[in-house]
């Protein structure tokens, strides 16, 4: 009995993120509630969730939950749960950060956390998952959640226009995955990351051509879910119909879920194959580095700018991800290190825009900001810390995200690939002090604005001072985390993957 | 007294931080930025009385930051840096004086903000630290243009910072290769100059190392052929930000080819020097000859400044001890002069809302003290003797010749154009018929005077008598070219 509670409560976060999702899904059925009072229940959960694993991490030792009737099919081990931290705290902070845009949209109700709590429970499945299918059913109940907040504004063209497209090709990319593991599967007989990584070790590279095909398939798969290029057709328009809530989820936390598995997958079984894959996918890191930066570039709208520079951020984690296994000490830590980085950067930026459109505007382009240092001056000194962080400006996390980043890949010897990578950098510049530019320069057309003071605004700050400590903390201050420290708790949690 | 270089670089920032937290009235924060850039100055004086000339790198600072890669706050003050520090911190009172009427306050928080970026940069002994404190200072620069410069400031804001930025990143690619470098040789990371000045590339790789630097140095200064930013920048900052640029700014391009280049990569600058003296001497007399032709005081000032930023670049490449006296003392004088003129530039335009050269004249018999002071300026720039600017430029002359007769005479004859421009400018703006725009021009007041009046006495004062200064900045030069000469060999 006892061995059943403690396999219980290793998996406990999990169970009550479902818990807390079903329950919002009966909750939403009574109109007596208010928007507030689900938001206010989602987040308790995920509170109660997160305060879980952060006692479980460093604490339980590596395992399998159920091994005798499950097989490997769960493991729990430091590196998933830090990244369990990271996408509840993800969906936590997008809850209430876009609290007043909630209140702003008639659309919103209690189903729309439910869903996001199911597509949360997708991605701790997926960061979990140590065998193929599992992993595709995590990342389908993920997906399957976000195809329908995308489309969540159901009277909106856009929106719909937007949830068809993600839909149709995302499910033709899960069919990808299938197949992939149909192949890993013909060749090995099974479907743990375990089995299939001794097969390999035990072959050569002429008996592999199955492994090798059916990785391919998957990779195409988790390009396709971090907007790759040429897989990224879909992330602009997607992006930009998607309610801002949505677009801060998909570009920020939902990433993270998907270089989780990424990551695992890298890390055990597609280490030997490096020789064959990493041209593959220093190609497409190429490809999404400058395809990126020219979406980048040519955006009038500051969502989709957004949405173009996320492309050239996962082109960033690429050059970190071909580095793996080629030398570098640094490459894994630094994609959870950049990962964090961009989350803080995106929510802020995402965060300042649903906070400035829950006033009204709709459309949010350059010429918008305009003047905006003079109507919120605050507002604009915080949109442009989060622009400098995502431009890779040092004093902010986004620098050393970068700096880490470029070294694992110097580490690795791929110098070219890291001088394309500072050449976007230099060409992201441009894109994102446009809008700096934009809010400083010009003088101000419309009548200023009072300042609210609100929760949203508040963790808008929070953020800031987030990315400020990350680029710039010292270890000299004791109890608090310095920039370092990421870095070391990264590797540890890398060590359990052993 | 272990804190202090610390305390210098960040009272600025932590002022315009308590102040934008305090939400201060614009008449709180000038007299918080006057204070602290006083008590500043006080600093820098103590800190020069406790320095020793003989004594290398003093004051160092090695607090850990980034152990992992070996980062560390690296700080440290040698003859070189304290002569940009003293500079530094003795042009922002005067500049804040300039201010006084200044109610913008994001004005006065990126003054704060680039006093803090510049003066990090020039302590910084670590390459990130370093690279972190380079591009700090670029950004009150970049909003101070495009917010609250003139003509066209947006598109001219945007490409100093373009440019500047691709200097940056190139030498951010050196940074890493270096470092990485370190650590393949030597088994562990660091950034710290001193710690890598020990590594040999191979000469085809040191020049590519060491071009990502002098890219980022060459566009700063900027040499010939990197300049387009310049003339655009200077005509549209705003007054303090010109005079930042030109005085302190330009000046840190050199600083990091002496800092950084004469020690990480000294081989392959001695390599290449015939190249880069090259490019620096077209600078010299095309910019000369460009600056003749402006119409504008800023742009021309601007190429003159350009041009004497050759000279000192040339002088540093000489690589003897004239021209290194002669260079870092140029430093010196050039600082005070060309903030002298641009400031005055600022309060022409003040009084006549135009620096166009053909809508002025008729000044000197309206404002005679006026006329007498932006004379003053005007030819210490150009290096007339009894100014600091002829000792300077008489110096790196000397070396010039040692070097190569005839460099040495393409050298001398900067002194010749700028006298050209300088005294054809004059006549036009000082003399001759008064033109709508000068009618009523007022002549100097008192607070102006006591603003120009420090950087006219220090002028004469080195331009007199240079045995005060020169003896103190040659230990330092000695030593240096006496430790690269060891290290170079046989080349």
């Amino acid at each position: 009995m006892s061995i059943i509670l403690n396999q219980l409560y290793m998996i406990l976060p999990m169970i009550i993120v479902l818990i807390g999702a079903f329950t919002l899904m009966i909750l939403s059925q009574y109109k007596f509630f208010k928007l507030k009072q689900f938001n206010l229940v989602a987040v308790l959960f995920l509170t109660i969730a997160l305060a879980i694993v952060l006692t479980q991490f460093g604490q339980i030792p590596k395992g399998y939950i159920f091994e005798n009737t499950l097989g490997q099919v769960f493991i729990v081990d430091d590196f998933a749960l830090l990244f369990d931290i990271m996408s509840i705290t993800g969906v936590i902070l997008t809850l209430l950060i876009n609290t007043d845009y909630f209140k702003s949209r008639q659309y919103f109700n209690g189903e729309y956390f439910a869903l996001l709590l199911f597509s949360l429970f997708g991605m701790i499945l997926l960061s979990h998952a140590h065998e193929l299918m599992t992993a595709f059913i995590g990342l389908e109940i993920a997906s399957l959640s976000i195809y329908a907040l995308v489309g969540y504004h159901k009277n909106n063209k856009v929106s719909s226009e937007a949830m068809m497209k993600y839909l149709v090709l995302g499910s033709i990319t899960g069919a990808f995955f299938i197949l992939g593991t149909a192949l890993i599967y013909g060749a090995v007989g099974s479907t743990t990351l375990t089995n299939i990584a001794i097969y390999i070790n035990e072959h050569d590279y002429d008996q592999l051509t199955l492994i090798i095909i059916g990785a391919t398939l998957i990779m195409i798969t988790i390009l396709f879910k971090i907007g790759a290029v040429p897989f990224h057709g879909w992330v602009i328009d997607v992006y930009e119909g998607s309610p801002f809530p949505i677009t801060m989820f998909m570009a920020s936390t939902f990433k993270i879920a998907i270089f989780a598995i990424a990551l695992r997958f890298y890390l055990l079984d597609f280490v030997p194959l490096h020789e064959i894959l990493n041209p593959m996918l220093q190609f497409i890191a190429i490809l999404t580095l400058l395809g990126g930066s020219w979406l980048a570039i040519t955006q009038s709208s500051i969502k989709r700018m957004l949405a173009g520079s996320s492309i050239v951020h996962s082109g960033y984690m690429l050059i970190a991800l071909t580095s793996i296994g080629t030398g570098s000490q640094i490459a894994v830590p630094a994609i959870m290190f950049y990962l964090i980085a961009y989350f803080l950067s995106a929510v802020g930026a995402f965060g300042i825009l649903s906070y400035i459109s829950a006033s009204g505007i709709k459309q949010l382009t350059y010429e918008d900001f305009k003047g905006f240092s003079e109507r919120r001056p605050y507002l604009a000194v915080f949109m442009s810390i989060f622009m400098l962080s995502l431009a890779g400006f040092p004093s902010t996390i986004g620098f050393l995200g970068k700096f880490y980043i470029f070294t694992a890949g110097v580490e690795s010897e791929h110098f070219l690939l890291v001088g394309l990578g500072i050449i976007t950098a230099f060409i992201s510049i441009y894109y994102y002090f446009k809008l700096i530019a934009m809010m400083y320069f010009y003088p101000n057309n419309e009548k200023q604005q009072p300042i609210r003071y609100t929760f949203s605004s508040a963790l808008i700050v929070l953020m800031a001072i987030l990315i400020i400590w990350g680029g710039i903390g010292t270890s000299l201050i004791p109890f608090i985390p310095s920039a370092d420290a990421l870095i070391d708790i990264a590797k540890g949690a890398i060590n359990s993957i052993g | 007294m272990e804190q202090i270089l610390t305390a210098i670089i960040f009272i600025p920032f932590i002022t315009a931080l308590g102040a934008s937290i305090l939400r201060l009235s614009h008449t709180n924060l000038r007299s918080v930025s006057i204070a602290s850039s006083l008590i500043l100055f006080g600093l820098v004086l103590f800190l020069i009385q406790e320095y020793d000339p003989q004594g290398g790198m003093q004051f160092v600072r090695i607090l850990p930051w980034i152990q992992n890669y070996g980062i560390s706050y690296h700080l440290g003050v040698d003859t070189l840096s304290l002569v940009l520090l003293l500079l530094v911190s003795m042009l922002m009172p005067l500049l804040y004086l300039y201010m006084w009427h200044e109610h913008r306050k994001g004005y006065w928080y990126n003054m704060l903000l680039l006093q803090s970026g510049v003066t990090g940069a020039i302590l910084a002994l670590d390459l990130i630290l370093f690279y972190l404190f380079w591009e700090m200072m670029l950004l009150p620069i970049f909003i101070m243009i495009g917010r609250y410069g003139n003509s066209n400031r947006q598109y001219n804001a945007t490409k100093i910072l373009l440019m500047t930025m691709l200097g940056s990143m190139s030498m951010l690619f050196s940074i890493l290769y270096l470092g990485y470098t370190h650590f393949e040789v030597n088994g562990f990371w660091t950034y710290s100059i001193d710690k890598l000045s020990v590594i040999n590339f191979s000469p085809s790789i040191a020049i590519l190392v060491a071009s990502g630097f002098l890219l980022a140095f060459a566009i700063k200064i900027p040499l010939v052929g990197f300049h387009t930013w310049m003339a655009p920048a200077y005509g549209s900052s705003p007054t303090p930000a010109v005079v930042i640029l030109s005085a302190i700014m330009a000046k840190l391009g050199i600083y990091g080819i002496w800092r950084f280049g004469y020690t990480l990569f000294e081989e392959t600058l001695v390599r290449y020097t015939d190249f880069i003296i090259i490019l620096a001497l077209v600078g010299l007399i095309y910019y000369a000859i460009i600056a003749i032709t402006q119409a504008s005081l800023r742009r021309m000032f601007a190429y003159a400044s350009g041009s004497h930023l050759s000279l000192i670049t040339l002088g540093l490449f000489f690589a003897n001890i004239y021209s290194w006296s002669g260079s870092l003392y140029f430093i010196i004088t050039h600082a005070l002069s060309s903030a002298g003129i641009f400031l005055m530039i600022g309060l022409l335009y003040k009084r006549t809302q135009t620096i166009n050269i053909n809508s002025l004249g008729g000044i000197a018999s309206q404002a005679p003290l006026f006329a007498l002071f932006f004379t003053f300026f005007a030819l210490s720039t150009a290096g007339v003797p009894g100014t600091g600017g002829f000792v300077a430029e008489l110096l790196i002359i000397i070396g010039a010749f040692k070097y190569n007769i005839l460099i040495g005479i393409f050298t001398a004859s900067t002194m010749l154009l700028a006298m050209l421009y300088i005294f054809w400018m004059l006549q036009r703006t000082l003399f001759g018929s008064i033109s709508v725009a000068t009618q009523g021009f007022k002549d100097l007041s008192k607070k102006e005077i006591v603003m120009l009046l420090p950087l006219l006495l220090l002028l004469l004062i080195t331009g007199v008598a240079p045995s005060l200064f020169v003896p103190s900045l040659e230990p330092w030069i000695t030593i240096t070219l006496e430790s690269i000469n060891q290290n170079i060999g046989g080349l």
